[in-house]
Formats: C-alpha cells, structure tokens, sequence
C-alpha cells in the first residue's frame, strides 16, 4: 500500500510540473504585456491629465493677459493699444522656440520637444554658464580654504563676475521688452507691462502643453499599435 | 562661442497665431511677432470681417510651413474650420487650441483630448474587435 501511494506520488510529481511550467509561463507573458499595456494607458491619461491641469493654468494667465491690457486701453486710449499700430516691417521673433527630436524614434512617431527662447536668449546655456561660473568659484573657493589664506578680494571678484553676467541679461531682456511695447509710444501704461508678463508665463505654458501634446500623441500611437 | 551663437539662429522656430485682436497683441507684446521679406507674418488676427477661407488658408499656410514649431489657434476659431484641425496629424507643428476670452476652454471640443475619448469608447472597442 505504501508502495503503491509513493508511486502514485512519483507519478503525479512526474506528471505535474509540466503543464504548470507552461502554464505559469503563458501568464507570465500574458501578465507582462498587460503590465506593458497598463503602463502605456497609465502614460496616456498621465499626459492628458497633465494637458487639462496645464490649459487651467493657461487659462488664467490669459485672463490676467486680457484683464491687465483691457486695464491699460482703459488709461492710455482704444486708439493708442490697438491692432492698427502692429508694425508690418521686416523684423524677426525676439522670443523662439528650439525643437529637438529624440534620435532612437522615425520622425513620423517621435515625439519632439519644445523649449523656449525668449528675447533672444538660450535659457539653457545661459543657466548652464551660470552654474559652470558657480562652479568654478566654488573650487576657487575650497582651494582657498584648504591653502588657510583667506583673501576676500578675490572672492569678491567672483560674485561681481556672477552677478554682472546676471545683470547683462536682466538689462538685455529689459530692452528687448521695452522695444516690443514701442509701438504703443515711448510712455505706456504700466499695465500694458503687466500684460506682457502674463503673456510671457502664457506662452511659458504653452510650451509645457506642446510638449505635453507630443506625449500624448505619441503614447497614442503605441497603444493604438499594441491593439 | 561664435559658435553657439549661431545654433539658435539655425535651429529656432516661430509660434503661429490665429486668434482674435487681443490675444494677438498680447503675444506680440511677448516678441513672437515675425515680418519676413515678402511682409508675411506669423499671425492672422480674426475680426467679424475675417471669412472662413482666409482662417482656412492662414491654417493650411502655418501647418506647411517649416519653420513654424507650434501653432496656437482660440478654440472657437478651430471650430469653424474643424474638419482641417481634427484631420491634421503631424508632430510638428504642434497645433494647439487655446481660450479666447468670450470662448471658455471645452476639452470635449479639442482634437487632441478627442483621441482619449476615442480609445476609451464602445465604438472603437467595438471596430477593434471586428
């Protein structure tokens, strides 16, 4: 008898395994392309929630935009904040936009990103200058320490260097704001110079909702392509 | 540092509007106004007397045109031309349908969030099983 329960177990060890091998396998693969799926989905409606939260946010900057040059119309005039004033001259965009493409993609499913430039200057490497220029003084700085010679002039040096860099692109913004809002006259409401700033984060906004857009867009056409 | 210089100027791209007066001079105050040589703009300011053809042809300039990235287009307007909106499907550039101030933002109405409603619906389940 107990022979026989042993072989029965020998058998059945036997006969197991094998089909749970497969078995566990196939939904293991079934399971993995469900996770991959659900993540895209999840991806899809992160991006689209963000793209809502995003056009809220753009939504009140335009509004403020409106209300800001409504206010200025008010004090300067209908005649002197007006479409007609536009100038038709040649001239180029003070503030771009510089599109990069991601290289492992065809350009027909890549999903660009945007970012801005504004006035004619590159954020980025201007941000990157200033950390680069962080950097150095801060290594000028611990070399200093560790050779137990203070010597404040130098490091005086350094941070009139950092903030005249700053400076410089304070002022060139500055001018190139004040030539855009030219065309309205030499002496404008300081409302219409509120309404350039909330026009300036709305177009901050559109920026982020563009490159949401292409998430979007993109995590479409992979779900799509995994149906 | 020449050099760097030079990689914007290559590689920037305009912002296009189609929009109604304020919101037009609002992003003009911001610097995306552009004037090439044949005093073309990047921007077509829609009044009461503006016709569906000349919104359709400023669209179908902006979309074709290289060295435009993003195209920002008030909503109510899209909706007159939505046939060319929800049938336009590039990258770039990136159509983007904005508020106006008479016209709150219907998400129901966008192109873009139009493809969410697409995937979740019976419809497409159903001609996907098909």
């Amino acid at each position: 008898m107990a022979v026989a329960t042993a072989a029965a177990e020998v058998v059945l060890h036997h006969m197991g395994p094998v089909p749970r091998v497969e078995e566990t396998s196939n939904a293991a693969a079934a399971e993995a392309e469900l996770e991959g799926d659900d993540e895209e989905i999840l991806r899809f409606m992160d991006s689209a929630d963000g793209y809502l939260l995003l056009m809220d946010s753009l939504s009140s900057a335009l509004r403020q935009g409106w209300l800001d040059l409504a206010s200025a119309r008010h004090s300067m005039g209908a005649s002197r904040v007006s479409s007609t004033l536009f100038d038709h001259k040649e001239q180029s965009a003070a503030t771009t936009l510089q599109v990069v493409y991601p290289a492992d993609l065809p350009p027909s499913e890549s999903n660009p990103h945007f970012s801005l430039s504004k006035w004619c200057l590159k954020e980025e490497s201007n941000s990157s200058d200033i950390v680069s220029a962080q950097d150095s003084a801060t290594t000028k700085l611990r070399y200093r320490g560790s050779a137990a010679t203070p010597d404040s002039s130098n490091e005086s040096d350094a941070t009139t260097a950092k903030s005249s860099t700053g400076v410089d692109v304070n002022s060139q913004v500055q001018k190139a704001r004040s030539k855009a809002l030219s065309v309205f006259g030499a002496l404008v409401s300081p409302k219409l110079r509120t309404a350039q700033v909330s026009f300036e984060t709305a177009l901050e906004l559109i920026v982020e909702l563009a490159n949401s857009r292409s998430a979007i867009l993109s995590s479409f056409s992979q779900i799509n392509r995994g149906a | 540092m020449a050099g760097r210089s030079n990689i914007p100027a290559n590689n920037s791209a305009l912002i296009a509007i189609i929009a109604d007066e304020d919101t037009v001079t609002g992003f003009l105050m911001a610097g995306v106004g552009n004037v090439d040589l044949r005093k073309k703009t990047n921007y077509l300011l829609v009044d009461n007397k503006t016709t569906v053809k000349q919104i359709e042809d400023a669209f179908k300039e902006f979309t074709a045109r290289e060295d435009i990235a993003i195209v920002l287009i008030s909503q109510y307007i899209a909706n007159m031309i939505r046939f060319l909106v929800d049938s336009y499907n590039k990258p770039i550039p990136a159509i983007l349908e904005i508020p106006s101030k008479d016209h709150p933002y219907d998400p129901a109405s966008d192109s873009v969030l139009s493809r969410v409603k697409y995937l979740f619906s019976a419809d497409s389940v159903a001609s996907d099983r098909r």
